[in-house]
C-alpha cells in the first residue's frame, strides 16, 4: 500500500512548518487555516497517528450495534460484535472500496457490501464472496480480505480509535489533561449518551473551533446577545481573574474558569451529601462529589473550563456534552454534538440537562449560532491575497504566567483570561506536522511546561 | 362564519365540502399571514400569535437502514435541534431584536414558503394540519440556506382569530448543511 510519509509530497517540509507559528512571539501564520497541501498532511499526521473519539460505550451495548464515524476523513464503522468486543473498521469494501454501511447507526449481523454482495462479520473478517467456487474458482484467500481494523481501546467507556501501530497506549496518549478531561464527565457516575447526535457543517477550518473554545476572552462580546436574551447571565460563568489551564502531553489541554484553591481546600473537607445541599448560585455547575478527584486529581477538580483531547475533541460541562470537530477540506468542519447524562440522575435533573444542552450548542444553540459567523469569516479571508499575509496574534499573557507543578505531579496555572491553550495547540500542532512517525514525535515535541509560560 | 364555529367541535367527515373550503381557506390564510411577519423580521408580533403553551420541536433525523426506520427521529425527551417552550422562542425573538446578535447583524433575509396544508384532526378547538414548508435563507452576499421538511402544527381557534398551539419540524437533512440556524421556522 502506498503511503504519503514525507511532508515534501505536499510542499511543506520541517523546518517550513517549524514557522509557522511562533511560541516565543505568539504569531500565527495564516495558512494553517488554507492550505490545501498542510490540510492533506494533517490527514496524514495528525489524524491518522492519533488516537480519535469514535463512541461512549452506551451508544452501542449490544452485539451488532454500529456508529459510522471518521479518522480525519477515512469513515469507519464502531461495531459491537458477538463477543462483546468493539472493532472499528475501515468502511471500505476489499474489492472496489465501495462503503459497506451507508446509514449513521443501526443494528447489523454482518456488512454486505451492495455492489457485489461481498460480506464481512462485525469483527471484520471476509464470510462471503459470491461466486467464491464458480468465478473466483476458489482461488481467493478470504482470510487476507478482512477490513482494515484500527486499533480500539477506551478510557471509562469511552471508545479510541488509531490506525497508528506505533501510537502509544490510549492510557499515555491522553495523559494526566486527557484523563481528568473525561474524568469531568464522569465525576457524578456513570454516565450514557441520550439520543440523537446534532451535526451541522460550518464553513470554518477546524483548528479555529479548537483554538475557540481555550477562548474565554470571546465569550463576553461574541455571546453578548445570550445575556440580552435573558438566557444565561455570562458574568455568572465568566470569572476573567479566576482561570486556571493545565497544559498536557501531546497538546491537550484545559482552559476557563477554576474555582480558587482556597474554596476547593473548604469543599474538599465535605461529604458527597454536605456538597449536594451546598448552597451555589444559580447557573454554576454542581459541585463535583468526592469521586472527581479520583478521576480529576486534586489539581484536575478545580477546573471548571475546557477540556480539549488533541486533535479535536471538545469536552464542555455547559450541559455535559462533548464535541467532535471532524475536517471536511481546509475551509469546512462537520460538527458533531454527543449529549450526556449521569445514569442515576433523577428524571427532572435529566430533562433539565437535556433542555440545556439543546438550547446551548448545536446550529440552533443561544450561543453556538454567534461562534459560526465569526469561524466562517475568519476562515473566508485566508483566502485574500494579502489579508492571508497578515499574522494572527496569540500573545495574550505570553511571558507573564508561571506553571506551578504540585506534589502528585498536576501542573496548572492560575491566572486570568488569557491565550496559552491556544499557543499550546498550535505549538504541538507543528510539532505534529513535521515529525515523520510517532518515535520523532515521541523525541522532537516540548515536553509540558514548567517554569515561566 | 357562524356556522363554522357552531361546527368546529365535530369531525371533519361531518363537514360539508363547503364547510371544509371554508375552514381550509381560513387555516391556509393564518399561516400565509404567519409566513409573511417572520419574512418581514416582526418576530414580536409572530409572538402574538403563539398559544401560551406552544410546543415548537424539531428532533434530529438520521440516516438508517429500513429496518431501523423508527429510529429514524429522536424522540421526545431525547436530544432535538429545537425543543422550545414560549419562554424560549420569546428568548429567541429577544436575541433576534438585539443589537448585539451578531449571528443576525446584518440580518439574514428569509422566505417561508408554505405548501400542501392538509387538516387531519379536528378535536374541540384544535385543529391539526400537516405541511410542507421551505425556508430559504440568504445572508451577507453569497450565504444560501434552504431547508425543506413536513411539519405537523396544530391551530387552536380562540374566538375569530387562531393562536398556534404546535409546530413539530422535520427537516428533511440528516447532517445540517448550515453555519447555523438562527431563523424562525
Amino acid at each position: 500500500m502506498a503511503q504519503e510519509t514525507n511532508g515534501n509530497a505536499n510542499g511543506w517540509d520541517s523546518a517550513a512548518i517549524a514557522q509557522l507559528f511562533d511560541p516565543k512571539t505568539g504569531w500565527l501564520d495564516r495558512r494553517v487555516h488554507s492550505d490545501e497541501g498542510l490540510y492533506r498532511l494533517e490527514m496524514e499526521r495528525i489524524f491518522a497517528r492519533s488516537w480519535n473519539f469514535m463512541c461512549h460505550e452506551s451508544q452501542i451495548p449490544n452485539p451488532g450495534d454500529y456508529f459510522i464515524n471518521f479518522i480525519g476523513e477515512d469513515q469507519v464503522i464502531a461495531v459491537r460484535d458477538e463477543t462483546g468486543k468493539v472493532n472499528v473498521l475501515l468502511n471500505t469494501c476489499r474489492h472496489r472500496g465501495n462503503a459497506l454501511c451507508r446509514a449513521e447507526q443501526g443494528r447489523a449481523k454482518s456488512f454486505v457490501c451492495s455492489y457485489h454482495g461481498w460480506n464481512y462479520a462485525l469483527d471484520g473478517k471476509l464470510i462471503g464472496v459470491p461466486g467464491q467456487k464458480n468465478y473466483y474458482r476458489d482461488d481467493i484467500d478470504r482470510s487476507r480480505l478482512g477490513l482494515v481494523k484500527a486499533r480500539v481501546e477506551s478510557y471509562l467507556g469511552f471508545y479510541f480509535a488509531t490506525l497508528a501501530d506505533d501510537a502509544p497506549s490510549l492510557y499515555d496518549f491522553l495523559g494526566d489533561v486527557g484523563r481528568t478531561g473525561i474524568g469531568m464527565i464522569c465525576s457524578y457516575g456513570d454516565v450514557e449518551v441520550v439520543d440523537g447526535i446534532q451535526k451541522n457543517i460550518i464553513d470554518c477550518n477546524w483548528k479555529i473551533a479548537v483554538d475557540n473554545l481555550f477562548d474565554w476572552y470571546h465569550v463576553a462580546y461574541s455571546h453578548a446577545s445570550a445575556s440580552t436574551a435573558g438566557f444565561l447571565h455570562l458574568n455568572q460563568i465568566l470569572h476573567p481573574n479566576e482561570q486556571m489551564v493545565m497544559l498536557g502531553e501531546f497538546g491537550h489541554a484545559i482552559s476557563g474558569p477554576g474555582v480558587p484553591k482556597e474554596t476547593q481546600d473548604k469543599i474538599d473537607a465535605l461529604s458527597d451529601e454536605e456538597r449536594l445541599a451546598f448552597p451555589r448560585p444559580e447557573q454554576s455547575n454542581m459541585i463535583r462529589p468526592r469521586r472527581a478527584t479520583e478521576l480529576m486529581g486534586p489539581v484536575g477538580v478545580r477546573s471548571n473550563g475546557h477540556p480539549n483531547i488533541f486533535p479535536n475533541l471538545w469536552i464542555t460541562m455547559g450541559g455535559l456534552q462533548i464535541c467532535l470537530r471532524l475536517p471536511r477540506g481546509p475551509s469546512h468542519t462537520e460538527f458533531w454534538w454527543f449529549t450526556i447524562v449521569p445514569k442515576s440522575a433523577p428524571p427532572p435533573l435529566r430533562k433539565a440537562m437535556i433542555q440545556q444542552a439543546t438550547h446551548i450548542f448545536g446550529p440552533a444553540g443561544l450561543l453556538e449560532q454567534d461562534d459560526g459567523e465569526n469561524w466562517s469569516q475568519s476562515t473566508r479571508s485566508t483566502t485574500g491575497y494579502s489579508s492571508r499575509k497578515v499574522g494572527l496574534a496569540l500573545f495574550m499573557g505570553l511571558g507573564h504566567d508561571h506553571v506551578t507543578v504540585s506534589d502528585n505531579g498536576q501542573k496548572h496555572i492560575d491566572t486570568c483570561i488569557n491565550e496559552h491553550g491556544q499557543r499550546w495547540l498550535y505549538r504541538s500542532w507543528t510539532e505534529w506536522m513535521a515529525a515523520r512517525d510517532w518515535a520523532e514525535l515521541r523525541k522532537t515535541r516540548t515536553p509540558v511546561p514548567e517554569g515561566v509560560v | 362564519m357562524a356556522a363554522l364555529e357552531r361546527r368546529h367541535a365535530e369531525s371533519l367527515s361531518d363537514m360539508s365540502l363547503a364547510e371544509r373550503a371554508a375552514l381550509q381557506y381560513e387555516v391556509e390564510q393564518f399561516l400565509y399571514d404567519e409566513a409573511a411577519l417572520l419574512d418581514a423580521r416582526q418576530y414580536r408580533e409572530w409572538l402574538g400569535l403563539l398559544a401560551d403553551d406552544i410546543h415548537y420541536w424539531m428532533p434530529i433525523r438520521r440516516t438508517v437502514m429500513k429496518g431501523d426506520l423508527e429510529f429514524e427521529f429522536t424522540k421526545p425527551g431525547a436530544m432535538a435541534y429545537f425543543d422550545d417552550d414560549r419562554v424560549l422562542l420569546e428568548m429567541r425573538v429577544k436575541k433576534l431584536e438585539a443589537s448585539n446578535a451578531w449571528s443576525e447583524d446584518p440580518p439574514s433575509r428569509s422566505r417561508h414558503f408554505v405548501s400542501n396544508v392538509r387538516i387531519t384532526e379536528i378535536s374541540g378547538s384544535d385543529i391539526t394540519l400537516d405541511a410542507c414548508f421551505h425556508v430559504y435563507r440568504t445572508r451577507l452576499n453569497s450565504e444560501i440556506d434552504s431547508w425543506i421538511g413536513r411539519r405537523t402544527d396544530v391551530l387552536r381557534r380562540s374566538g375569530t382569530a387562531f393562536k398556534l398551539a404546535k409546530r413539530h419540524l422535520f427537516l428533511d437533512q440528516t447532517v445540517i448543511l448550515s453555519k447555523n440556524m438562527s431563523t424562525l421556522f
